[in-house]
């Protein structure tokens, strides 16, 4: 999908951004910072229909809306699991009880489901599909969160969340959706439940009353938040973050990072933050499907090939290939160097820096 | 839960305390997404619409999205008119997904890009597609009506060539189908409650005049409540052109003011300040 748009920009143009962004600093098209993310706007709780909902508008004008939706589900519980609850509740006295119960709260990865909705691509598109595996993935890596959705041993909650990309797919909107479901998911509050133990579950009506899926920071408690993902990419050896789409066709290596920023100590600012790095996805950039240029020596419109014979045409591109000229555009070929990968999520995970910058702002938003 | 009809003889009043004749809040906001060429965002009670307008442009290689076509198809004298619609799965009270092929959205999709492409100068842009996107929310019944009118707002935003705004309204009666009341009233702007229930018609007018664009009926209901409930729903569509009208109106006096665009020659008769 959007990794591999095309971008209508000549080779000579491609050669000059990527001599440009690899420059110490890199001088970005739009004068931004190596680290620098672009202007948004933000806003939660949009929809007073669901459980949870955000909307997010880049500068560039990609809009995204999410809505999460919340339905109590009957867990399916396995013969061999049937077996373990009965021992269990034969075992249980009064006093150990409270302890059994912290202990049950396993969740399962299909009681948050994905979906990913872009305008002007089929339902079954490889690269949405791709989107919300690489956006739920994150969600559930460590199991924390499935396990929020618990409700009994009989019940679960079960978490609809749906990504709608209201403009057209203009840059790769994965930072975009990655950003706004972390905030619908900061909005989202399920009923609080009434009911105890392994009845039926019963819930408060008092809307006011609900606890959020994932609780207020408060300065004793350490607190759990929905993971980011982010877009950075590397041209030579400067890493750049959040790249636009004229960016991305010329990155050498793109990477989806995400991170959970979970506070272990409260504290203003980044200090007492927790970096987790929660999973690395490589992303085809555009930039392997651009055309490469022809250096003026081997342009017949500059007189190359006249006195020499006719070369075949597989020898040239061959020999083309071998000799890398400044300043004449050639698609990267091959993976990512070790080095710059580890390069790359090195400094996604540095302390006080981007992660905690876009935390930061994130938690900024007012959650209604 | 039925709606209970019985009530309304006492007071005179529906389940959502409106009166017969009376719209729900309309709030509509204009240009609220600056990539695209049109955009609008509309809301007829809970029914919470945005529209995103892209075009005209030359038609991609590849239709993408192109739900429906309208009048003429691309490559022909007439710029075509694709509308998709996408029907969020948390729009309604229980989550559903709705599919792109979905029939019922396909219909919705074909009688919006009708509608328009009848009112657009579509004759001016040969060879080229208008892509009109409509992105649905959250819904509480009148939906093709409020996508209709956000369709509209975001064509005048996009600054397409139209005869006049598409202004769109429902219009319901009384007493179920059943229970034949030959004295039931009509009503005008039909919630989700009342739309289950009750017999029902969205209609679509041309500008000020009685012209009526789009009529549709999916409903059953006896021939002679048919002319009452039409008179109702074409005088709730021109209140609802009004209603866009000032909103674009607003619009524009406030960028004038922002000095976004520049004062245009024959605005002095206008109120600018």
């Amino acid at each position: 999908m959007a990794s591999t748009q095309h971008v209508l920009l000549s080779p000579a143009e491609l050669a000059y951004l990527h001599a440009s962004l690899s420059l110490t600093p890199p001088i970005r098209p739009d004068g931004r910072t190596r680290t620098q993310f672009r202007p948004l706007v933000a806003e939660t709780g949009i929809l007073p229909g669901a459980n949870g909902s955000a909307r997010i508008c880049f500068a560039d004008g990609t809009e995204a809306i999410v809505g999460v939706k919340a339905e109590v589900e009957r867990t399916q519980s396995r013969h061999d699991d049937e077996t373990v609850y009965v021992e269990g509740a034969a075992n249980n006295g009064g006093d150990g009880d409270a302890e059994t119960k912290e202990d049950s709260r396993t969740g399962d990865s299909s009681w948050a489901e994905m979906t990913v909705e872009i305008p002007g691509l089929r339902d079954d598109d490889s690269g949405t599909a791709f989107l919300a595996a690489m956006l739920s993935e994150a969600l559930l890596a460590d199991g924390e969160f499935a396990r929020r959705l618990w409700i009994n041993r009989r019940f679960h909650w079960k978490l609809y969340l749906d990504i709608i990309l209201i403009s057209p797919p203009l840059s790769y909107p994965l930072p975009l959706l990655s950003l706004t479901t972390h905030l619908a998911l900061l909005s989202t509050r399920l009923p609080r439940l009434q009911s105890e133990g392994d009845e039926d579950p019963f819930f408060d009506d008092d809307w006011a009353a609900a606890p959020h899926l994932f609780p207020r920071p408060t300065t004793t408690t350490p607190t759990h938040r929905p993971p980011i993902t982010l877009l950075v990419m590397a041209v030579g050896d400067s890493i750049i973050f959040d790249p636009s789409k004229e960016e991305l066709a010329v990155a050498d290596v793109a990477l989806a990072v995400s991170v959970s920023g979970d506070r272990s100590e409260p504290g203003e600012g980044g200090a007492g933050r927790k970096l987790r790095l929660l999973s690395i996805r490589t992303i085809d950039p555009p930039s392997r499907l651009t055309p490469p240029g022809v250096a003026n020596a081997a342009n017949s419109a500059y007189g190359a090939g006249n006195g020499a014979p006719q070369k075949m045409a597989e020898a040239r591109t061959a020999e083309a290939e071998a000799a890398a000229e400044e300043g004449v555009w050639r698609a990267p070929r091959g993976g990512a160097k070790r080095a710059v990968l580890g390069a790359l999520v090195q400094k996604v995970l540095e302390a006080g820096g981007v992660v905690d910058e876009v935390l930061d702002a994130l938690e900024g938003v007012d959650l209604g | 839960m039925p709606l209970d009809t019985s009530a309304y003889n006492l007071a005179l009043l529906r389940v959502d305390g409106r009166r017969w004749n009376e719209l729900r809040r309309v709030h509509a906001q204009i240009r609220t997404q600056a990539a695209a060429d049109g955009s609008s965002y509309l809301e007829m009670g809970h029914t919470k619409v945005m529209c995103v307008v892209t075009g005209p442009s030359e038609p991609g290689p590849r239709r993408g999205g192109a739900g429906a076509g309208g009048g003429g198809g691309s490559g022909g004298k007439d710029a075509e008119v694709a509308v998709s619609i996408v029907i969020a799965g948390f729009s309604s009270v229980d989550r559903k997904r709705h599919g792109k092929g979905d029939k019922r959205t396909l219909e919705l999709q074909s009688t919006v890009s009708n509608a328009l492409s009848a009112s657009l100068h579509t004759h001016l842009f040969p060879h080229s597609q208008i892509n009109i996107s409509l992105h649905v929310l959250s819904q509480d019944g009148s939906l093709l009506a409020a996508l209709i009118n956000a369709a509209t707002l975001a064509c005048v935003d996009a600054g397409i060539p139209m005869t006049d705004y598409v202004a769109a309204c429902t219009a319901g009666s009384t007493s179920t189908y059943a229970a034949n009341d030959e004295a039931a009233d009509p009503l005008l702007d039909l919630n989700h409650q009342e739309e289950q229930e009750l017999p029902g018609l969205t209609v679509a007018t041309l500008g000020n005049s009685d012209r009526v664009a789009v009529l549709v009926c999916e409903s059953r209901v006896q021939v002679g409540r048919l002319e009452g409930m039409l008179a109702v729903g074409v005088d709730g569509c021109k209140q609802m052109r009004e209603i866009l009208d000032r909103v674009v109106r607003e619009k524009g006096q406030r960028m004038i003011q922002e000095g976004t665009v520049e004062r245009g020659v024959g605005l002095n008769d206008m109120d600018v300040d």
